[in-house]
């Protein structure tokens, strides 16, 4: 049960730290954007100085590459005393153990993006960049999580009918959205070395999942419309977010191919027949580092959808006449 | 409290098992894909062209001579993340690339404590062109054209005839200015940056250097597979392959054409719709001329749909160079396995869409018709000189004029 207290210190923190995790994301897009993974050639420290006592002038008027990374590693040090702060909170006023010991989950991960973050650079390893790269979102995803579990829907929550369906495909929605992620995080990593091969079955891959991930998201925002669930509050936002996050992160995907790649019906259009790609140009790295970001953020919406169709069955369970309520037998004995 | 709760607590093991499936499903997928690749860089001999030639009469293992010549090139021309200048070959007179721009492009990518960047080459091109310079990237199956594989030593825009190398100038416009409709990017904005201003310059040098170690490569499995030459490093007929490539890349800037001054229509705008009519007039007439004979692959209206297809230079070396018809998968297929990609025709130019992969300036324009593109079927026109015949200066503007002015139809 959430504790009742006048300002609830554990949403503030973890709300806070869900979202300076989301801009954490974007600068490390970039940085594999831009691969500057490796302008700052050593770690902990930047260039031999504590990593907080940089010089300013250095950093802000320096490479362009030394700007996002050095950035990318303060705000994951920020992200990491947001963390701290959070734990602090919900050791101190949060009741659910559970919660508090997510928490602790939470700061362990984000010790340990940054270690991997860490290590990519100390041995100059690509596959640890990509394994970090896919371990930022999924951190995204728990932190949101932790944010959604303090919120007041999840206090609140109620339900009336049993959603085994919606729930199945939340948990499907969720699984395809990581492995999209761990996809394209092959593609945005692709070792110097990658056989042309092995590189255009990943593209496969990922359009194939995109096409799973797309059915799914219009199967959710059906399946919210229809009966029963039409009648169950809540439901709605979730699936209504994530299809506009699947229109954009489709037309981000599109462009994203452009920019790399050109369309493969260029000639058949004047204007993209004419259009020149700019290299690590403003527009061209934000719209392929705003693909990745929308990739995070389909995650995060994915728990989203979880956490409510989750509380409510949760909510469902605990109540007292639910025997009475049209559940099927099997679901009861798993929920 | 939820956790005294009775359905919670039924609830609880259905999270767990799937988180835990969530988690199982994040290591597999990353442990099988990591697992796949090498993060260590190394050249990759050129397979495709010993197969080639190893093809039709030939006993050789193809990829065994491959392999052989990329170890001898390497003694020479250094590892890809310590290249070298085979100097005691060249004796220092043949400097053909800068070496100290070769080493800032070569190697991973990052910057050392001195905070010079490096791995140029790797940051910007590698995806596409791959780490050989073999046309062989990651992205390489899906781009269309093909990413240029630089070990044929040919380039296609250029400042030089067929059979010339390029200049500095030549790859830096390229670099510079990108190719419209294509995966090739331009690199202006690097240029126009501060910290990055030298990096085309540098990529240039790495590009020559490429080029030069890929055709030497090339050249020296040649003369193994048809003449026998034992892959030795001290064969002295080996060594003149090495001086013989350089010498002609150290002497491309002499090769260059002059374009010549163009007439003032080319630039002023119509003024006088009858001047412009009778310049078209004249220009359609070259166009559709059997001496330039455009027409021919770029159709009629100049709208690339004309009755002649053929593939480039790249795809021939690999398919009828080596008896292989590239219009049957059945047989160009036996290729793959050595880095063949699928043979695609080549496309002519649109010129109402007015993208010029060469470049869109008249004198760009011209240089394409004088000089031809190489390694595609565009041949140079000839040129009235010297009593051959050919179109003259005057005629080859106003040729160049009517090209450029196809764009406005549509």
């Amino acid at each position: 049960m959430i504790s009742d207290v006048k300002f609830n210190f554990v949403k503030l923190w973890a709300w806070l730290a869900a979202m300076f995790i989301f801009p954490l994301i974007w600068v490390g897009g970039l940085v594999t954007t831009h691969d500057a993974g490796m302008a700052v050639p050593d770690w902990p420290g930047t260039y031999g100085y504590n990593l907080f006592l940089y010089p300013l002038s250095t950093w802000l008027y320096g490479p362009f590459d030394l700007l996002i990374e050095h950035g990318h590693r303060l705000l994951g040090s920020w992200v990491g005393l947001l963390v701290i702060f959070l734990c602090i909170a919900a050791w101190k006023s949060e009741t659910r153990t559970w919660y508090r010991r997510a928490c602790l989950g939470l700061l362990g991960a984000v010790i340990a993006q940054g270690l991997l973050g860490g290590f990519r650079v100390v041995l100059d390893e690509r596959t640890i960049a990509m394994i970090h790269g896919c371990g930022g979102p999924l951190v995204f995803g728990y932190a949101s999580f932790l944010a959604f579990a303090s919120s007041r829907d999840w206090k609140h929550a109620n339900a009336s009918i049993h959603s085994k369906g919606l729930w199945r495909l939340a948990w499907i929605l969720l699984a395809a959205t990581i492995t999209q992620l761990v996809l394209g995080a092959q593609l945005r990593h692709a070792l110097p070395g990658t056989s042309p091969v092995g590189f255009m079955s990943m593209v496969h891959l990922h359009l194939t999942f995109a096409g799973i991930v797309t059915l799914v998201i219009l199967g959710v925002y059906f399946l919210v419309r229809t009966y029963p669930y039409a009648s169950e509050p809540g439901l709605r936002a979730p699936a209504n977010a994530l299809v506009g996050l699947l229109i954009l992160q489709l037309t981000l995907g599109i462009g994203t191919w452009m920019v790399n790649y050109a369309l493969p019906w260029s000639e058949t259009m004047p204007s993209l027949a004419r259009y020149v790609i700019s290299a690590k140009g403003y527009w061209e790295s934000m719209l392929v580092t705003a693909h990745q970001a929308t990739g995070s953020l389909l995650i995060a919406f994915s728990t989203w959808l979880i956490c409510r169709v989750g509380r409510r069955q949760i909510a469902l369970a605990r109540k007292p006449d639910s025997r009475n309520i049209q559940v099927q037998p099997s679901a009861a004995v798993k929920l | 409290m939820i956790r005294s709760d009775l359905g919670n607590r039924q609830l609880l093991p259905a999270y767990h098992n799937s988180v835990g499936w969530l988690v199982m499903l994040f290591a597999l997928c990353t442990c099988a894909f990591t697992g796949c690749g090498n993060s260590k860089a190394t050249y990759k001999p050129n397979d495709l062209h010993a197969a080639s030639l190893t093809r039709e009469g030939s006993d050789l293992e193809p990829r065994g001579v491959a392999k052989a010549a990329s170890a001898l090139v390497e003694q020479w021309f250094g590892s890809l993340d310590a290249p070298r200048w085979p100097s005691e070959i060249l004796g220092g007179e043949l400097e053909a690339v800068r070496m100290d721009s070769v080493n800032r492009c070569a190697g991973p990518v990052g910057r050392g404590v001195d905070k010079v960047e490096r791995g140029v080459y790797r940051k910007h091109c590698v995806s596409c062109h791959g780490l050989s310079g073999d046309g062989l990237g990651a992205a390489a199956m899906l781009l269309e054209p093909y990413p240029r594989d630089f070990r044929r030593g040919t380039f296609k825009f250029k400042s030089t005839p067929i059979g010339k190398k390029p200049t500095r100038e030549d790859i830096h416009r390229t670099l510079y200015e990108g190719i419209p409709g294509t995966a090739m990017p331009s690199f202006r904005a690097l240029e126009e940056s501060k910290e990055f201003a030298d990096d085309i310059d540098d990529l240039v040098e790495y590009v020559r250097f490429l080029a030069i170690r890929g055709e030497v490569e090339r050249r020296i499995i040649a003369l193994h597979v048809r003449e026998g030459v034992a892959l030795d490093e001290t064969s002295e007929q080996l060594r003149e392959v090495v001086r013989q490539v350089v010498e002609k890349w150290s002497s491309a800037s002499s090769d260059q054409v002059t374009v010549p001054e163009s007439p003032e229509f080319i630039h002023s705008p119509i003024k006088n719709p009858q001047e412009h009519s009778e310049l078209m007039q004249k220009g359609k007439s070259h166009f559709e001329s059997e001496l330039t004979a455009c027409v021919k692959c770029h159709g009629t209206s100049g709208a690339g749909d004309g009755t002649s297809q053929d593939y480039d230079e790249w795809t021939k070396d690999w398919t009828i160079l080596a008896g292989i018809d590239p219009k049957h998968p059945s047989d160009w297929k036996e290729m793959k396995p050595f880095g063949a990609l699928k043979p695609v025709l080549t496309k002519p130019r649109n010129f109402h869409w007015g993208a010029y992969h060469g470049g869109k300036s008249p004198s760009e324009i011209f240089k394409r018709i004088v000089l031809g593109i190489e390694g595609t079927p565009m041949p140079p026109v000839a040129r009235a000189q010297n009593g051959n015949p050919g179109l003259t200066d005057q005629e080859l503007w106003e040729l160049v004029y009517y090209v450029m002015h196809l764009e406005d139809r549509s």
